[in-house]
């Protein structure tokens, strides 16, 4: 797998998250897709050994962004890293985009609001209106829906917003004729009951990876009939094609 | 671009079985996909895709990969679409160099059974004997448990197969006595090594996380060693690998006595090319060929 060191563009806090941007000269990013980073490369790197999914938060002006909430040492360390990072092209597949379906909701749980800002600014540039739902664990990791005016927001402890899932901030989905969905998979499943058979029903999911090009066989999910690679047939699945 | 101009200064090619492979390196089984081919082009001296199965294979569940200190197991489950389909899916493994097919089976008929039908493609430059799965009829011990099962499974693989080239793809378990029994039943060249079987738990959930096998440049030292007395048991060419990372390691496995050198999971965080260039540099540096460092070592 190629990867490009990218200058640090910028960074910042964004609540519980980290912000982080660097410049893009190259095209295919568009919203559910994603790169894998690391904060530095090979030998630096032997350990830890494997970069990390991370979805595009954002790409303004030839400035892409990622969101990320630290939890382990890869993330702490590109937490850390101060002028450059490592990055892969763009990868995997990323939202439908269907100008027909005229009205979506966008949910997102916890860091599984990175992928729905660039989504929501692809969306309005098509003309299709769009309501975001976000759930978190506190007030503190909600901050980040500063991010997304207009944004409903539920905690679980309820330090902000209402009480419960993101699904308790949401009104019915069923009449949405496009639902989008971003999260843990225990949260994606409730989506995917929540929001019914009908219209068009994207989930990005999120397995581990180890190479992220389709090579490894490692970051699948289960499908019909056996299992699929998410790095190359996802990240983002038709809901009803996902087996959970 | 400057990498693979720079690359073809030196004499990259080597000779394995009756082949010239135009650079000594080739893709370890299961490590490189189609959808990846794009950064093979021009790296490669032949492609090996992942093992085929005489039926598809669903694989394990997921969590099936787990980092380590420089390092990664894996628990696949020779996720696979069969046989049949995988021929069908040949044509894309297409980038004019030699094509290698890596096969396994549960039973020693199902090996003799893979390689007389992917023998009979014209496609198929040699045949890659997986021997790392679980025989059924010996209670799940691997077809290279000992030097009695690797002689059954390569005979009856040579037997079906008599023209092809056959590599037996050994671990590092035992590797010696399994190495002659392989070129006493007939195997043209050995593969040294597979992944070692490996464990990793999660402490905080107090589960196991993923058991399978170890790969990466964690493995280096122990995979340099197998085909290091590898070389000085068997006459056969080797291919090397195991941790292989940079062009140095290439060299280095070449020196033990490989004649070919596999990259695996390197290839998940670095561009292969970037091997090839390394390993360029060395020779250029070494002012030899690549086909002269198999066993050179002083
Ligand atoms: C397609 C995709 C897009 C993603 N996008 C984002 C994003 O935009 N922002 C973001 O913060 N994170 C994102 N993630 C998750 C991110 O990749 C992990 O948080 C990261 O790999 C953790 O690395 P680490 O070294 O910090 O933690 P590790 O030390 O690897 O692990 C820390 C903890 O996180 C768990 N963990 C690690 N990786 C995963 C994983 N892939 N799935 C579930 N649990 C895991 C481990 O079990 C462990 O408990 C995405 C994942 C995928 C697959
Ligand atoms: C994700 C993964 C999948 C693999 N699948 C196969 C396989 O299908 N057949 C096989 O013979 N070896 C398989 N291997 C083993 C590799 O071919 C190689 O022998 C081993 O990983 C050691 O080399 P490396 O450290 O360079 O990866 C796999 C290894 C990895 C990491
Ligand atoms: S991460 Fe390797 S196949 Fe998807």
């Amino acid at each position: 797998m190629k990867f490009y060191t990218v200058e640090i563009e910028a960074r910042r806090r964004l609540g519980a998250y980290t912000l982080l941007s660097y410049r893009w000269p190259g095209d295919g990013i568009e919203a559910g897709r994603f790169v894998m980073a690391r904060a530095a490369g090979y030998p630096v790197t032997l350990d830890p050994f494997l970069a990390r999914p991370f979805s595009f938060y954002d790409f303004e002006g030839g400035v892409a962004s990622l969101l990320f909430e630290v939890r382990g040492r890869g993330t702490a360390l590109l937490d850390r890293a101060r002028e450059t990072i490592e990055v892969t092209a763009p990868l995997g597949k990323g939202f439908e985009i269907d100008a027909s379906t005229g009205r979506a909701a966008l949910l997102g749980g916890g860091i599984g609001v990175a992928p729905l800002k660039i989504l929501g600014r692809e969306l309005a540039s098509r003309g299709i209106d769009h309501d975001v739902f976000l759930g978190f664990l506190d007030a503190k990791t909600a901050a980040v829906a500063d991010d997304f005016p207009g944004a409903s927001v539920a905690t679980m402890d309820g330090s902000a917003g209402t009480r419960g899932t993101v699904l308790d901030a949401a009104p019915d989905l069923l009449g949405y004729p496009a639902v989008y969905a971003c999260g843990p998979n225990a949260m994606l499943a409730a989506v995917k009951g929540a929001a019914g058979q009908d219209g068009l029903r994207q989930l990005s999911v999120e397995e581990r990876m180890g190479c992220g090009n389709g090579s490894c066989n490692g970051c699948v999910v289960p499908v019909d009939g056996g299992y699929v690679r998410s790095c190359v047939e996802g990240p983002v699945f038709r809901a009803e094609v996902l087996a959970w | 671009m400057v990498v693979r101009e720079r690359a073809t200064e030196v004499d990259l090619t080597v000779e394995l079985c009756g082949m010239t492979l135009n650079t000594p390196l080739v893709p370890a089984s299961g490590t490189l996909a189609k959808e990846a081919l794009g950064e093979a082009e021009g790296v490669y001296g032949a492609i090996l895709p992942k093992t085929t199965t005489p039926r598809a294979r669903a694989g394990n569940p997921p969590p099936r990969v787990a980092e380590t200190p420089a390092g990664m197991v894996n628990s696949i489950g020779l996720q696979n679409p069969g046989v049949e389909r995988f021929m069908e899916d040949l044509d894309a493994f297409d980038l004019g160099v030699p094509i290698f097919v890596s096969v396994a089976g549960e039973t020693v008929r199902d090996f003799a059974d893979l390689c007389e039908r992917v023998a009979g493609d014209d496609r198929v430059a040699a045949i890659e004997l997986n021997l790392s799965c679980p025989n059924v009829e010996h209670g799940g011990l691997t077809f290279c448990a000992g030097p009695a099962a690797v002689e059954e499974v390569v005979g009856a693989c040579r037997a079906a197969a008599p023209t092809k080239p056959l590599f037996a793809k050994l671990t590092h378990e035992g590797v010696v006595g399994n190495a002659r029994a392989a070129e006493g039943a007939g195997a043209d060249a050995l593969t040294v090594m597979n992944t070692i079987p490996a464990l990793t738990i999660d402490a905080k959930k107090r589960s196991i996380l993923v058991r399978g096998g170890l790969s990466g440049p964690a493995v280096k030292p122990v995979a340099l060693k197998a085909v290091y007395d590898v070389a000085r048991t068997v006459e056969v060419p080797i291919l090397g690998g195991g941790g292989v990372t940079s062009g140095v390691d290439v060299a280095e496995f070449m020196l033990a006595g490989a004649t070919v050198v596999q990259v695996g999971t390197a290839s998940f965080v670095r561009d292969p090319a970037e091997i090839l260039a390394e390993f360029s540099d060395y020779l250029r540096e070494a002012g030899t060929a690549a086909a002269n460092l198999t066993g050179a070592l002083e």
